[in-house]
């Protein structure tokens, strides 16, 4: 849903609450956040269609008012099984218009029914309309009228009779925050954040800690502050003019929940109650020197805002962006490409690197068993953008100076390592052009990385900025050196954790002292042979950096080349913010108490980013200290940050969440995919610490455990030893997401995943947004033969491409005449059944027979037909991302082919036995039943 | 006087400096806390005593063991096993990256070892008196 900009003038104060619930069902139709209460899921005769979504499929009779009723208070009946209880409070004289309709408006939003939507529209025009002359809207009155609030309902499903499993849930937003209605101060329809911004594992929240403790659930954050790589791609409003109005107390920031006081002068705060002057500027409008309306404000409109900050809000004046690029030239990253690919694709994306005034300053170094500095002269009598074209070949030489003094590795020279990249082009290209027959004949096989490290640590550590380390070499020589320890015997035992830990301290340590100095690193790894990413890693984990493993890549490959060249530029590409902490506010009694992703803590509830990257997502855990009175809570995630164009600037992302003491309104509005998330991360924690197995076994004993509470405590009726599997309907994937966790290649039991590609996939599974999380632990799996028409075709009125619907990922669905794709996210296997028939190879891939289609790594040939271009299109529509730099790779697998790679594509199959974590996922369910109702 | 009392002597000496090294780190552990101080400071502080600690703590189990007092040799043998323990597997050491997740068991340990250098500060103290007496 976007966030619309509030109409101005007197209808802006109408509250449209409800509306935005239609808009909600409008949007999804088939959101579970609608169910008609006479139909609950799957209750009907044939499951898979009534659920979700069945409150518009099948009108209940009862329930349903004509669209076109009159605005009467006679014709509003509350929906059977709405509590006829929605008893109104006492209400203010002088709001009672308004508010007589207060509680049923509030049931009927929670169901969202198109007819008591308009409804609601109506009757709204009268209750807002009480609020209107100057007071703000909705102050006094609403937003501490506790109005009983239709929550969530909770609906059971029979897991096992459910069968499989309705994996469209997937695609569902999370169960709707409810809120009563007048809780922000505008008339804005979608107050709350984006839950692509934040969500919350517990869309309602419990009011106690007893609570949160017996409904075993996890109480976590996911929070994504930036959605997009480049600012293009995003839409936040900016509050440009400085006054920031922040509370003296909790020191929170202003949002829509704030309820303004005596005329307006004083707002109090919604975290702690505190009553704050409102800043002198905040009803002028400074650029355009006259008064502004207040409600025009963004930050009281939206829960997404950038505030401008003033000099106050600096340490140091906003640095430049800084690049060194640390470049392995041992003899294996010359052989397999990388030097000339990066040298290359550094070249070509000069031009996208982040430099909107012409500060960047850009660094080489190029490290074997010494370092080698490379001094990049600056044209001085050049003039800027004269005839620069021409004059190219004119650049000086860039000068290399060698130091093989990697115990103490020192700058050779002061001035001209680190440019300016307007200034120097010339010879920053001349240089990389020139990196490739520098070290074309090199026999040296040894890499200084660490030592590499800290001389660019040292050549940046005034200024700050990102480290990036190109590298197909263990580091086995100088600082931090490594050693070979993949001992094959030891995958799949307890030995495991170990080789998941990291070797060196030197990984942790120097970590922390970029973080202090605003550095990043960030690891390409592109080894064909054993790296260490265990160790490696530890640097960019702690710097709020990335590792991104490249196994066995090869520049030959011209799909390696590519699928590199492409992500690296994406990568230099996106917009970096600099001297970043991120904080989270809220409530009185709450606290955040754990902290999960790339970054260094720096405080008790501070994480620090040297360099903010945009395709990243953070988990933070939440306590509950004290018993929350309140009806709603807010959370409020506040990122301090320097933007590339040296602006000091606050992203400040608002969400508010209703509490409720009763343990079924907690599972009817749990978000399976933010418990995922967290449980993910959890995992990833317990696995670094302890090893697979530990992380397996927290996963399923939390999974246990919310069976357990959700029988013991909100199933009354079934018991005995043949009592169905049932949860609740929101979360009746999680189950699955957890079941493929287990199976996930950063945790499953084998004895076949090197450590490497286990380390690399827990970096991924602890930094990556929630959606493509999610695909990366239960894969999109289409199946391209029987696909509706306008799959794989621009849709009519978007012009985006159709993607065909997913399929269980079952091998039942595997038929030998088909043709699949399974895609993760990070790589994709087109799947040609043995059977598969020549018209169709003919078309896809130009080719008579099944033996002669090209297996593994590879792209699909362009041929003049329609279903070739349609499977194009969805190739190419899945690889399409403004928020990630992942390009994955293809990989054609013949059912008959070349037993690895159909082995590999079928450890997607997640609801199947995978290797050894040998139980299917009904096997799973059957299991987890037999536990329960023993 | 005696080599008992003696013995005695130096062990309150070094249980004294142990208590208040755990004093200390207790301290600093609830700083952290309270965000009075910054996990790289904490650890660089802290971590120049914890070497000092165990080994004063060794060398203290060594000289009863020289001297033959068994019972608070046993008594001493399960601090100096962990601290050996940690030494050996490399993990005693502070570690600033993981501080707020490992601080819970930190501020446990330092709570132990507080109240076992208490209780055997007395007990210390009560040995040399005895061994004073019987000299007597
Ligand atoms: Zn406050």
């Amino acid at each position: 849903m976007s966030q619309e900009h509030p109409e101005q003038g007197s209808s802006s104060k109408r509250r449209v609450y409800p509306q935005q619930q239609y808009d909600f069902a409008a949007a999804q139709p088939a959101g579970y956040s609608m169910p008609d209460p006479t139909q609950p899921y799957g209750a009907s005769a044939s499951p898979s269609a009534a659920m979700y979504g069945g409150a518009h499929a099948i009108p209940s009779p009862a329930a349903f008012q004509p669209h076109t009723a009159n605005v009467q208070s006679g014709a509003f009946a509350p929906p059977p099984g709405t509590p006829g209880s929605a008893v109104d409070p006492p209400v203010a004289p002088g709001v009672a218009g308004g508010m007589a309709y207060g509680a049923p408006q509030a049931a009927g939003a929670a169901y969202g029914y198109q007819g008591l939507t308009n409804q609601m529209g109506n009757l709204n025009i009268g209750g807002g309309g009480a609020y209107q002359g100057g007071a703000p809207p909705g102050a006094a009155g609403g937003a501490h009228m506790a109005a009983p609030t239709q929550l969530n309902q909770i609906y059971n499903t029979d897991l096992l009779q459910n069968f499989p499993p309705p994996i469209s849930d997937l695609t569902l937003p999370p169960p709707p925050v409810i809120l009563p209605p007048g809780s922000s101060v505008t008339g804005n329809p979608d107050p709350n954040a984006d839950s692509e911004f934040m969500r919350c594992t517990l869309n309602t929240v419990p009011t106690s800690s007893s609570l949160l403790k017996k409904s075993k659930l996890p109480f976590a954050l996911v929070i994504r502050p930036y959605t997009a790589l480049r600012d293009a791609d995003e839409n936040v409003p900016t509050v440009a003019d400085t006054t920031i109005a922040r509370c003296r107390r909790c020191r929170s920031y202003i949002n829509p929940y704030v309820v303004f006081l005596e005329g307006g002068a004083r707002w109090r705060c919604n975290m702690c109650n505190l009553t704050n002057d409102v800043p002198s500027g905040f009803d002028y409008d400074a650029v355009a020197n006259k008064p502004r309306d207040r409600w025009s404000r963004a930050e009281l409109n939206h829960s997404v805002v950038e505030f401008v900050a003033p000099a106050e809000y600096m340490v140091r004046p906003p640095q430049p962006l800084v690049y060194v690029f640390v470049l392995d030239v041992s003899v294996h990253s010359v052989k397999n490409g990388l030097l000339a690919t990066a040298a290359r694709t550094i070249k070509e994306s000069l031009s996208r690197i982040p430099n909107v005034d012409n500060r960047t300053r850009v660094g080489f170094l190029a490290v074997d068993s010494s370092l080698h500095y490379f001094a990049i002269p600056r044209k001085e009598d050049v003039a800027e953008g004269e005839g620069e074209e021409g004059e190219e070949n004119e650049w000086p030489e860039p000068r290399m100076m060698v130091v093989s003094d990697i115990d103490d590795p020192f700058l050779p020279m002061p001035t001209d390592l680190l440019v300016n990249l307007s200034q120097c082009k010339g010879g920053i290209e001349k240089l990389l052009d020139s990196l490739q027959s520098m070290f074309a004949h090199t026999v040296n096989p040894a890499s200084a990385l660490g030592s590499a490290v800290v001389a660019a640590h040292k050549l940046i550590a005034n200024i700050g900025g990102k480290i990036v380390c190109l590298t197909s070499t263990l580091p086995n020589v100088g600082q931090g050196k490594l050693e070979v320890r993949d001992d094959k015997k030891a995958l799949g035992t307890s030995r495991e954790g170990q080789m998941l830990q990291t070797a060196s301290t030197f990984y942790k340590s120097f970590a922390v002292e970029c973080s202090k100095t605003q550095v990043t690193v960030d690891m390409f790894l592109f080894s064909s042979h054993y790296q260490d990413v265990a160790s490696l890693s530890n640097l960019p984990r702690f710097s709020a950096g990335q590792t991104y493993f490249y196994p066995g890549w090869i520049a030959s490959n011209p799909e390696d080349a590519n699928k590199f060249a492409l992500e690296f530029s994406e990568y230099l590409s996106q917009e970096l913010a600099t001297e970043a902490v991120l904080r989270v506010r809220s409530c009185d009694g709450i606290r955040m108490s754990a902290f999960y992703g790339n970054f260094f803590s720096r405080s008790s509830d501070l994480c620090s980013f040297s360099t903010f990257p945009r395709d990243q997502s953070y988990v933070i855990e939440v306590n509950i200290e004290e018993t929350i009175v309140k009806p709603w809570v807010t959370f409020q995630a506040a990122i301090l940050h320097s933007t590339a164009s040296g602006e000091r600037r606050i992203r400040v992302i608002t969400r508010a969440f209703p509490t409720s003491a009763l343990l079924q309104d907690i599972y009817a509005s749990a978000d399976q995919i933010a418990i995922t998330t967290y449980l993910a991360n959890k995992a990833v924690e317990k696995a670094l610490q302890k090893g697979p197995q530990d992380a397996r076994d927290l996963l399923m004993n939390r999974l246990n455990e919310m069976f357990t509470c959700y029988k013991k405590d909100l199933m009354t009726t079934n018991v005995g030893a043949s009592a169905p599997l049932q949860f609740c309907t929101n979360l009746r994937m999680l189950p699955l997401l957890v079941n493929a966790l287990i199976k996930h290649i950063g945790f499953r039991k084998t004895s076949q995943i090197p450590s490497d590609l286990r380390s690399a996939a827990l970096c991924l599974l602890s930094t990556l947004p929630d959606k493509y999380l999610i695909q990366y632990i239960y894969p999109n799996f289409y199946n391209l033969i029987f696909m509706p028409d306008e799959a794989g075709l621009p849709d009519a009125e978007t012009g985006q491409i159709v993607m065909p619907p997913c399929t269980n990922l079952s091998g039942e669905h595997l038929i030998s005449h088909g043709l699949f794709l399974i895609d993760d996210g990070q790589v994709m296997f087109l799947w040609v059944g043995r059977d598969a028939q020549p018209a169709l190879l003919q078309d896809v891939f130009g080719v008579s027979s099944i033996t002669e289609v090209p297996t593994g790594k590879t792209e699909l040939p362009v041929l003049d037909n329609q279903f070739n271009e349609r499977i194009r299109n969805i190739i190419s529509k899945a690889r399409e991302k403004t928020d990630a730099i992942t390009y994955q790779h293809l990989y054609v697998v013949r059912e008959d082919g070349e037993p690895a790679l159909r082995l590999w594509a079928t450890t997607h199959l997640v609801e199947d036995r995978v290797e050894q974590s040998g139980v299917t996922y009904h096997q799973f369910l059957t299991s987890i039943r037999e536990k329960l109702n023993s | 006087m005696a080599a008992d009392a003696y013995t005695f002597i130096f062990a309150i000496l070094i249980s004294l400096v142990n208590l208040f090294l755990q004093v200390f780190f207790t301290i600093m552990y609830s700083d952290l806390e309270c965000d009075y101080i910054n996990p790289i400071d904490l650890c660089n502080r802290l971590n120049n005593y914890v070497l000092p600690e165990a080994a004063a703590h060794a060398a203290l189990t060594i000289v009863f063991l020289l001297t033959g007092h068994w019972i608070v040799l046993l008594l001493n043998a399960p601090i100096f096993a962990y601290n050996a323990h940690k030494i050996y597997t490399n993990t005693h050491l502070l570690d600033a990256t993981e501080i707020f997740r490992t601080l819970k068991k930190h501020k446990q340990e330092s709570f132990i070892k507080l109240a076992c250098y208490l209780v055997f500060f007395f007990l210390y103290l009560y040995c040399m008196i005895a061994a004073l007496v019987r000299e007597d």
